[in-house]
Formats: C-alpha cells, sequence, structure tokens
C-alpha cells in the first residue's frame, strides 16, 4: 500500500524529466566520467543522440559518426594484418573517436617535465608519487596487473606522451589497443574481428563502423576495482515500468 | 424407424423437383439480393467519402480496404505509403518518412549475445523503445526485449526473474539473458496466423503486416519465447518521441487492437545501419550482421566461439545466438 504512492511520484518524476532527457549536457557514450557527448541537432531538427534520464548512457544515436575521425595508421595496420590486400581499401571505413582531446594532462605531459630533455629515469621500481594522483591516486599500488605493472610498464620512460612497446619503441597514445594486445593478446584479436567491444554503424562486413577503443570502456588505471562477477564495473540499470503485458 | 428419418431428409434436400428445394432457391436469391444491396451502399458510402472533405475519413477508409502489403503491386505499395506519410505527419505534426525497401538477395540476418558480457543494464530495451515507437504511456510502457535475471545455477526461462529492480548490475551471483523475437527460420507465430498477416520476409526477418493483423493473438500463443506484444489500447506516442524514419513492416506508429514484435529494427538493417540494440549495448554483447557472408562479424563469432540457440528442442530454428567467450 505503501508502494504504489512512491512509485506513481517516481514515475511522474520521470516524465516530466523525460521532456528534458534530450537536452542533458553530462551524457556519456560508454563509461561514466569519460568521453562526454554534446547533443548535436541534425538537419531534419531532431537531436543526434538520445540519453536516459536515469543514467545519462548514450541509448540512441541518429548518427553514429558524428565527432569521429580515421583510426590512427599505427592501429589500422595492426588490425589489418591479416586482411587481404585487396580489402584494405575499403576498411578505410573504419573510424574512431580520438582519445588525445580527452586527457587533460597530456598537452602539458609533453611540454613541461616529459619531452624527452630529461634523463631517462634509472630506477623503474614503484614508489609513491606526489604527481598524477588525480589520475592515480597511490602509484605504488596501480589497480592494474595484480602487482605486477608500474607507470613506466607502459608509459614511455623519456617521450610521456607516448606509450611503450614490448621493444622499447613507442606506441601513439591514439593506437593505445597495441599497447593492450601486449598482455591481452587474444581479446586483442577478438576486437579486430569485431567480436569484442561496441559496434556502432553499418552492419556489412566491409561498411561503415564506428570502432571503441579499449580505454573508451575499461579504465586502464583502475581495471580492478572496476572488476565484478562480469569483468565491468557495475552500473545502475534502466528500470521498466510496467508488469502489465 | 429413426435411422430412416435422416436418410429420407438427404434425399428430400438432393432432387430438385423436391418441394425443399424451392426454399434454398429462394434463400440463394435473397443471397444474390442483399449482396447486390450491400456493394451498392459501400460503393455509396466510397463515393461520399471520398466527395467529402475529410481527408482522415479518406485515408481511414483506404486503410481499411487496402490489400495485404506483400500481395500489394508496386504502385499499390506507393499509395499505401503516401496514405500513412500523409496521416502520420499530420498526427504527430512533423516530417514522418515511411519505408517500402525490400529484402536485398544475398543476406540472412542474424544476431548473436555474449551472455558472459551481459551485465542486464537493459539499455537495449530502452534503445530499443526510442527507436522503434513503442507505446508510451504513464506508467506502462511497451517493450520487445526482456530481459532475465537468473541465479548461478541453471533456469528455465519460465523461473527467471524479469521485473529485477536493482540499484546496480551485475548483481554477484547472477546472470542475465535477454530474450526477444528469434526471427525463427521455422516460426511458430507465421503457422498459426489465420489471415496470414506475419510471414517470413526473405532476409528472414519475421513482419507484420498490422493493416492486415486482425488481433486474434494466436501468434501470441504460439510464440516460445513470449517475443509478441499486444496494443490492448490506443498507443499512447508524442510528437517528440517518434522516430519519424520509419519503415512499413518495422515502426511505423500502430495502431489498437494489432499485435507487434522485434525486427531486428527493419527501418536501419535494409539501409546497412546496425540495429538500436547493438549500438546501445555499453558491454558490445550483441553482434548482428549477415549470416551468409563469411567475413561477417556474425560469422566469426559462430566459428570461433560456443554457441548455443534457446529452446532448440523445438524446432524453431532460431537466427538468435547466445554465445560465451
Amino acid at each position: 500500500m505503501l508502494e504504489f504512492p512512491v512509485r506513481t511520484l517516481v514515475l511522474l518524476l520521470l516524465s516530466s524529466a523525460m521532456a528534458v532527457s534530450a537536452e542533458r549536457d553530462n551524457c556519456f557514450e560508454s563509461r561514466e566520467g569519460f568521453g562526454p557527448v554534446n547533443t548535436v541537432k541534425t538537419e531534419n531538427g531532431e537531436s543526434n543522440i538520445r540519453c536516459s534520464e536515469e543514467t545519462g548512457a548514450v541509448l540512441w544515436w541518429q548518427d553514429a559518426f558524428e565527432g569521429t575521425g580515421p583510426m590512427h595508421p599505427m592501429l589500422h595496420g595492426a588490425r589489418l594484418q591479416k586482411t587481404p590486400p585487396e580489402e584494405s581499401s575499403a576498411s578505410e571505413q573504419a573510424v574512431i573517436k580520438a582519445i588525445i582531446p580527452t586527457l587533460k594532462l597530456y598537452p602539458v605531459c609533453g611540454t613541461a617535465c616529459h619531452n624527452g630533455s630529461y634523463p631517462p629515469l634509472s630506477d623503474n621500481s614503484p614508489r609513491k608519487l606526489v604527481m598524477h594522483m588525480d589520475v592515480v591516486p597511490d602509484a605504488s599500488n596501480l589497480q592494474h596487473g595484480k602487482g605486477a605493472l608500474w607507470c613506466l610498464d607502459c608509459h614511455h620512460n623519456t617521450q610521456r606522451n607516448s606509450l611503450l612497446d614490448n621493444f622499447g619503441k613507442e606506441i601513439h597514445m591514439d593506437a593505445a589497443p597495441l599497447l593492450c594486445a601486449k598482455c591481452h593478446g587474444n581479446t586483442f584479436t577478438d576486437w579486430s574481428n569485431g567480436i569484442h567491444g561496441k559496434a556502432l554503424g553499418e552492419w556489412q562486413s566491409h561498411g561503415k563502423k564506428r570502432w571503441f577503443g579499449c580505454s573508451e570502456c575499461h579504465n586502464p588505471h583502475d581495471v580492478v576495482n572496476g572488476e565484478s562477477e562480469n569483468g565491468f564495473k557495475a552500473i545502475s540499470p534502466e528500470q521498466i515500468t510496467t508488469k502489465d503485458r | 424407424m429413426p435411422e430412416n428419418i435422416p436418410l429420407k431428409e438427404i434425399d428430400v434436400t438432393e432432387k430438385p423437383e423436391s418441394p425443399g428445394s424451392s426454399a434454398s432457391l429462394s434463400r440463394r436469391k435473397l443471397l444474390e439480393f442483399s449482396a447486390k444491396v450491400s456493394t451498392v451502399s459501400l460503393l455509396g458510402a466510397a463515393t461520399l467519402l471520398s466527395g467529402c472533405d475529410d481527408s482522415s475519413a479518406q485515408v481511414s477508409w483506404a486503410e481499411n480496404f487496402q490489400k495485404a502489403y506483400r500481395l500489394m503491386s508496386a504502385d499499390e505499395v506507393a499509395a499505401a505509403i503516401k496514405r500513412l506519410e500523409a496521416r502520420y505527419s499530420e498526427h504527430f505534426s512533423k516530417a514522418v518518412s515511411v519505408d517500402s525497401s525490400k529484402a536485398e538477395p544475398g543476406v540472412l540476418f542474424g544476431a548473436a549475445l555474449n551472455l558472459q558480457k551481459c551485465i542486464g543494464c537493459r539499455r537495449c530495451v530502452k534503445a530499443c523503445t526510442l527507436e522503434n515507437n513503442q507505446s508510451r504511456t504513464e506508467g506502462e510502457e511497451t517493450e520487445w526485449i526482456r530481459v532475465l535475471k537468473m541465479e548461478q545455477e541453471p533456469t528455465q526461462q519460465e523461473d527467471a526473474e524479469h521485473y529485477y529492480q536493482s540499484e546496480s548490475v551485475p548483481q554477484q551471483n547472477a546472470h542475465y539473458m535477454p530474450i526477444s523475437c528469434m526471427q525463427c527460420e521455422n516460426p511458430p507465430c507465421v503457422k498459426v496466423c489465420p489471415v496470414q498477416a506475419t510471414y517470413r520476409e526473405d532476409d528472414g526477418i519475421v513482419v507484420v503486416d498490422y493493416n492486415w493483423c486482425i488481433g486474434c493473438r494466436m501468434c501470441i500463443q504460439a510464440c516460445p519465447y513470449w517475443a509478441r506484444r499486444f496494443n490492448w489500447r490506443e498507443p499512447g506516442l508524442s510528437s517528440e518521441q517518434l522516430n519519424p524514419n520509419t519503415h512499413y513492416l518495422g515502426n511505423r506508429p500502430r495502431m489498437k487492437g494489432v499485435v507487434e514484435k522485434c525486427t531486428f529494427c527493419i527501418q536501419r538493417v535494409r539501409k546497412g545501419r546496425n540495429p538500436a540494440c547493438v549500438e546501445a549495448c555499453p558491454v558490445g554483447a550483441r553482434k548482428f550482421g549477415n549470416l551468409l557472408d563469411e567475413n561477417s562479424e556474425i560469422r566469426k563469432v559462430l566459428a570461433s566461439k560456443r554457441v548455443f540457440r534457446l529452446k532448440e528442442e523445438l524446432n524453431t530454428e532460431p537466427k538468435f545466438f547466445y554465445f560465451a567467450d
């Protein structure tokens, strides 16, 4: 008896929120706090995306390719190494949202401190850092790799805007999945085949597709805390409103 | 002799000279007469309606007397589409397009869902509703996808929790299994439809011709996956909620008394785009593609993962596959 008016109130609140849901500012595409998206009006006056009024997640795209660009050549090359050459032109259809504009520290990292002019660190062992505590609260206790990893296992020693491959060479930040592939090879293979990860765009095997990079869904600095039963951070579900079928 | 009586009666009716025949003849005449009268009156009503200014009455007249969609000629389809576009655009006060594109040769649609990845967030359910113009009235929403929450032990579809109200998902020791139309190759719903209003398109999508559906709900009874929904009331859909890109056999606004179901977002996939649920899934559990194209993602899933179909033993041959890494 008590439940009914509460539920009705919630529903009323929700329905009043629905009117402005399309204009919601803090929408996010994959994981909360990463890659906020803005609603853009398209030619026919409709909003490009529709977000959930409950969680803010983008549920519906009118144009899935809004704000995307071609995939980084390094990544593209790695993805296509098994593809016959005649198909590689068709695979130019792969687009992705660049990570760099979403990284707050990126412009500073490469110019202010880690521009290569400082001598490389001789000591790679984990220790507490006073910097970057907003990204990694406790660098000596990184929540990735169960104690086996530290900053410089992934980030380049002197060129801090780049990532590091197994042979000490640089990986461009926009080709980050190549870094992840160092340990998660099977997952990278599945991702390259389109089996792992989000799928936006066209269904044809040669169609234009929007790819999601690893870090658009997984937080590389906090994968352990984000882990749960299914290896994905718990999120609040969309609620359904009726039992009447 | 009670046994002779029925024989006698049969003899009497079969003989043309018998007194009973005049009665049956006169009945036939009466039927012919009444048929003529009703045709004339229908034609009269048609002329009256076509002469009057009320465009909506003309449209509803034409809609009521149109043929089954798949038997229509190209001209009749074009006329029906034009009628609908005009009616919807007026009703929702914005431009609504109704698509009638046909199945492409060499395409057989299939979908797959990674059960190990699904977290039960119901974003697919909501995305489907945004895309497909289901009825949304206060406190009551038609949804084509139903997410089953199951405990760690193997559970039947019938025993699973459908209406879970969790604070956060995934819950410990639970797994989630979204079910919707499986787009069967051997669909029980199509077999039972008495008017053939639901049928399989050439690219494998099972569709409903809403104007031909009589609302008998036999298909709802026949479907083992609980995939079909009935419009018990006039559907509630506001102008802002309406998705104006529609297909005749898909997400065009429905009317009271017809059955609807998942169409793999026919309005999107016939134009090359992924279905709305596939795009909305935050964990990338849903995959979609052409089963006849060996380079498609769906074929790679079938080739490299452990796959099963729900209720395989019913011989419905679903084109919706569940898989695990």
